[in-house]
């Protein structure tokens, strides 16, 4: 398994080196915000900044699935790999991992960053769990939808057909944007995305195990 | 328990509603070399796919060592060598690299073995394997075939672009591999020299059908050509079961019968031709016979 991950990220490292890239500006920015604007209270203007991480999540990831299949597709890597000592389940969940990983590289030492820098600059009296319940609530989010735009990425570049992928991400655009514009970021948003996920990870398991490589 | 390394019962596959395999059984033994021959198109790859598990029959089984093949675990795959017929290898790659992945994938891996086929082959590790010719991306493939010194080794026309002494290369290491305890070859290719100089076992496919399913020496000796010579026009109704073809030019028929026997022989006898002689057949004549579109099975 280990070999099969290391080869997708070998095979990807752009995506690895751009989520690295992001993360380490992202960083930057925030340690800027919080010596250079105390004043109004540096945790909303980190939160702004949720919106341009979203973006790069959405766009990013959803062209790192895509590529991974594309890529699987017209060079028939999974047609090698699978006469070899390899499972075709292993080589999707190793292809997974992978993006998943991407998606860490960019989130977590943000999020870890941002906790920090929260510790040492939240306001007073507002205490300091509040921003870290935000901080952890809009980093889950933008994880989610990462993942589930990472498995649109993944129907879209495995079938030739682009109507089912594009369907799911208009359903779930159509449906998560009035969601977090009338509830915010909560359990509802979690659980709705994380049953887009869960369909969009069968039907591609289901796809990928099924179809002639 | 069988001792059959390949079987394959009652496969058929459509593509697009087009019948591309009508109903195969085949079983390759243990040790055997079997060659599976067959125009373009007519299903050699398909066949091959559906037994490896990268295509899946429209109806029928196929299994590989004693498993289905659409649920081979990777310790079977591990004992399995596939060339593919246009080299799948990922193109991207440096030949170095490619080597360290398949061996880091493959289960068992003889390092003495395959640095001798590097050697022999002197393949380039520093080079991508796209940039390597059509001739040495087919070595390379084999070379990762047989590092894993696989029970069964499935060629899907390896020979496709090899220049003359990489064939012959090839066939030695083809003959070396089965000259170890137990080790089955099937291979199809376009070659049919290559095909008589090894197999020993032939499976002819025309039409979506095995026309053609016994031993090499059996074949030759079951499939005769004759040429008749009549004193006037060859009789029109010279029919007898088994004729694969028949061609009538001037006083002259030219008659390719299955399962000659003396019967058929008397029987040919009783039209009185002037003369009778028999044609001496090579295995691409026999496979030129069986697949023409009006030849008729051979199949046991």
């Amino acid at each position: 398994m280990f070999t099969l991950i290391k080869r997708e990220i070998e095979d990807h490292i752009v995506y690895f080196i751009g989520a690295a890239a992001c993360s380490l500006v992202f960083i930057a920015l925030s340690i800027a915000i919080a010596y250079h604007d105390k004043s109004d209270g540096p945790p909303l203007v980190w939160l702004s900044l949720s919106i341009p991480v979203g973006i790069i999540v959405i766009i990013g990831f959803g062209a790192m699935g895509a590529g991974q299949m594309y890529n699987d597709r017209t060079k028939k890597i999974s047609a090698l790999l699978s006469t070899l000592s390899v499972s075709r389940s292993r080589i999707l969940i190793a292809r997974i991992a992978a993006g998943i990983l991407a998606m860490l590289i960019l989130l977590v030492p943000l999020a870890v960053t941002i906790r920090i820098l929260l510790r040492i600059f939240a306001p007073y009296p507002v205490p300091y769990p509040v921003y870290e319940g935000i901080v952890t609530e809009v980093f889950t989010s933008a994880f989610l939808m990462g993942f589930a735009c990472y498995c649109i990425g993944l129907q879209t570049g495995f079938t030739s057909s682009k109507i089912a992928p594009t369907f799911g991400a208009i359903v779930l655009t159509c449906v998560l944007v009035p969601l977090i514009i009338i509830k915010g970021l909560g359990t509802h948003f979690v659980l709705l995305t994380l049953a887009f996920i869960a369909a969009s990870l069968i039907r591609t398991w289901n796809k990928f195990m099924t179809t002639a490589l | 328990m069988s001792d059959n390394v390949v079987t394959i019962e009652n496969l058929v596959k459509y593509f697009d509603g087009r019948c591309v395999l009508d109903g195969i059984s085949l079983n390759v033994p243990r040790g055997c070399i079997y060659g599976l021959l067959g125009r373009n198109g007519a299903g050699k790859t398909t066949i091959i796919r559906i037994l490896l598990g990268l295509d899946f029959p429209t109806r029928g089984t196929t299994s590989l060592l004693g498993t289905d093949s659409g649920k081979l675990p990777p310790k079977t795959k591990g004992r399995i060598g596939y060339v593919a017929e246009a080299h799948n290898l990922i193109q991207s790659y440096r030949v170095g690299r490619l080597i360290k992945l398949c061996k880091d994938l493959s289960s068992k891996w003889n390092d003495e073995f395959f640095n001798h086929l590097l050697e022999t082959f002197r393949l380039p590790l520093e080079r991508k394997v796209r940039e390597l010719s059509t001739g040495m991306r087919a070595e390379l493939n084999l070379a990762l075939a047989m590092a894993i010194d696989p029970e069964l080794l499935i060629l899907d026309d390896p020979t496709l672009g090899l220049d003359t002494v990489a064939r012959r290369q090839f066939l030695e290491l083809a003959i070396d591999v089965l000259q170890r305890d137990g080790r089955t070859i099937l291979f199809s290719s376009h070659i049919l020299s290559d095909v008589e100089r090894i197999a020993d076992h032939i499976g002819i496919l025309t039409g979506g059908k095995l026309v053609v399913d016994c031993p090499l020496e059996e074949l030759k000796n079951r499939v005769k050509k004759l040429r008749l010579i009549f004193p006037e026009t060859p009789p029109l109704d010279l029919h007898m079961t088994e004729i694969i073809n028949q061609q009538i030019q001037g006083r002259e028929m030219v008659i390719t019968v299955a399962n000659m026997n003396p019967h058929k022989q008397a029987f040919i006898d009783t039209f009185k031709p002037s003369n009778c002689i028999e044609i001496p057949m090579s295995l691409e004549d026999i496979f030129i016979e069986c697949t023409k579109s009006n030849s008729r099975t051979l199949a046991d």
